[in-house]
């Protein structure tokens, strides 16, 4: 329990800032809605005379765009990419800050497990990303309540908005795992950077093709917005294959962390 | 029964050599110490012994259990590194409280006492202290929760001589109150004054295992011959002299055996003056790593 609390501590601060930044997002892109809503056979035809391609990298479906739920589900693609990076960040330095600022002599003489220590770093992190969803959550609705033109369904806006979550637990614990075996990193930013922002090009470029096995590359594609909105549900092999890569990365993470050697000071 | 028990324990890192067969056994309620110069393989068996690194072969106990398998023996640990990193943005408060609170004692009364005595500033936050300071915080949090094997890893760094004094003094006490305590140090006056017993480590290997005592007497005899002229050079070849430095119309030397020997030699040579004392660690130690290695 002291070093969960601990560890929500020393997330405070970046919780606070990433939660107002997916807030900010949803604030600036949604509040552009009425206007859209109001011209959206002008805005309509100015998309279409974009190359779908380009329509596809952008996640915009045509049909649906000037409905509130089909214009939040591009929206959300921004906000997850951020979530994403957030996610990744928090779990790449989680374990590897210890070594790197020195403080597992700290920590790993303590009469606790590495296990332990583990478990109570990635309940933290996902406390925090709880609370970081609860709150964009709760402004996206305040927001969407407030540029809304017409009725729209609750549970899909949830439904669209919970990929967040998904996201963020997949990016965590792919940051876990690389963190594990690469802890000499001198700065972890640029790595979950480049690998997040890598994900979500190569994503955008794979769903202008619109292959199905090349949307597992990306964990950005494995929520298809318009299958959410038509089908209300998400796509089974994707939601596997998310669930697969994040208990496998952090048996991964247990396994190796235990077996780690703590190297002094060089 | 032995606190601290290691067996033939080996570690390599990769091809790089950490120690190499290392036996060791340190009883309870002594001040053991454990020497050797820099990189020769004490932080390794520390770090080994307290788990943070995993051995190659070989066993390293506390209390008869491995800090892998049993991480709560870590409970009666107190072990201070040679260099103190914390968490940044932290008070030293509330630093030594989190400390505190993975053994599930008030430390309270503890903390202040201990705080007195090394003249630590508890509201300080910890990125603003001095690497002295930092090191009294380090000293601090080792001791709150009384432990029963306090393990120090080149204790002293950074901190004035009298605050040196303070801390020999306080782990002095920890050790009367029935503390076991595993000094490691290249520093050797500090192992003298405070050891029993001591283990001489170089390159991997330790070379040396033996009582303070034994180890300052063993014969070892530190001689200064002075002669009215040059001294003849060759009266010092003979066996159980090491470290000759011959200048001129004085000699200095180490004897180790049966001092007659020394004595009817220099019967035979004009003396003019001459002085025989008890070596110190360091120069035992010297030999040690001249000689064995």
């Amino acid at each position: 329990m002291n070093m969960y609390l601990h560890e929500l501590k020393s997330l405070r601060k970046s919780t606070v800032i990433w939660t107002c930044a997916m807030i900010a997002i949803a604030l600036v892109y949604l509040s552009l809605y009425p206007a859209i809503f109001s011209d959206g056979a002008h805005f309509k035809d100015m998309l279409a005379g974009y190359p779908a391609s380009i329509r596809a990298v952008l996640g915009v479906t045509l049909e649906s765009v000037t409905t509130l739920l089909g214009f939040y589900s591009m929206i959300i693609g921004f906000v997850a990419l951020c979530g994403g990076i957030q996610a990744m960040n928090t779990g790449m330095s989680m374990l590897s800050k210890e070594t790197r600022e020195r403080t597992a002599e700290f920590l790993l003489v303590k009469p606790v497990s590495r296990a332990a220590v583990v478990t109570a770093k990635i309940l933290a992190a996902l406390t925090m990303f709880l609370i970081t969803d609860v709150v964009y959550y709760a402004g996206a609705c305040v927001i969407a309540s407030i540029v809304k033109q017409s009725s729209y369904s609750g549970s899909l806006f949830f439904m669209i908005s919970l990929t967040l979550f998904f996201v963020q637990l997949i990016f965590f614990a792919i940051g876990l795992v690389v963190s594990v075996f690469f802890d000499r990193l001198r700065s972890v930013l640029p790595v979950s950077l480049g690998t997040v922002f890598g994900c979500y090009i190569v994503g955008a470029f794979i769903a202008a093709g619109k292959d199905d096995w090349a949307r597992f590359i990306s964990p950005f594609r494995y929520f298809d917005y318009s299958y959410i909105i038509q089908n209300s549900r998400y796509e089974t092999p994707y939601l596997i294959t998310g669930a697969v890569i994040v208990l496998v990365s952090i048996a991964t993470c247990y396994f190796t962390y235990a077996r780690k050697d703590i190297h002094a000071v060089s | 029964m032995n606190v601290i028990e290691i067996k033939n324990l080996t570690k390599n890192y990769g091809k790089a050599r950490g120690v190499i067969d290392v036996n060791l056994e340190v009883e309870q309620g002594e001040i053991f110490g454990f020497v050797g110069p820099n990189g020769a393989g004490k932080s390794t068996t520390i770090r080994t012994l307290l788990g943070l690194i995993h051995p190659t072969s070989g066993s390293a106990e506390i209390f008869g259990k491995s800090c892998t398998t049993n991480p709560e023996v870590r409970k009666e640990v107190g072990y201070l590194p040679s260099e103190v990193f914390y968490y940044d943005g932290m008070r030293v408060i509330d630093l030594l409280r989190y400390s505190a609170s993975f053994y599930k004692k008030d430390c309270t009364k503890r903390i202040n006492e201990l705080a007195e005595i090394m003249d630590l500033d508890l509201k300080k936050r910890i990125d603003d202290l001095s690497f002295g300071n930092k090191k009294k915080v380090g000293i601090v949090q080792g001791l709150i929760h009384e432990p029963k094997l306090i393990i120090l890893d080149e204790p002293t760094s950074g901190l004035d001589p009298l605050m040196q004094q303070r801390f020999f003094d306080l782990i002095a006490s920890e050790n009367k109150k029935g503390a076991t305590v595993f000094l490691s140090s290249h520093i050797l006056r500090e192992v003298q004054k405070m050891c029993e017993r001591v283990a001489l480590i170089k390159e991997g290997r330790i070379i040396k295992f033996e009582k303070m005592s034994t180890l300052q007497e063993n014969n070892f005899k530190r001689i200064k011959v002075e002669g009215p002229s040059d001294l003849d050079k060759t009266i010092f070849d003979m066996p159980g002299v090491s470290k000759v430095e011959n200048g001129g119309k004085t000699a200095t030397f180490l004897f180790r055996g049966d001092i007659n020997r020394v004595i009817r030699k220099l019967a035979q040579t004009d003396v003019s003056n001459l002085s025989i004392d008890e070596p110190d660690l360091e120069e035992i130690f010297m030999h040690y790593y001249s000689k064995d290695g």
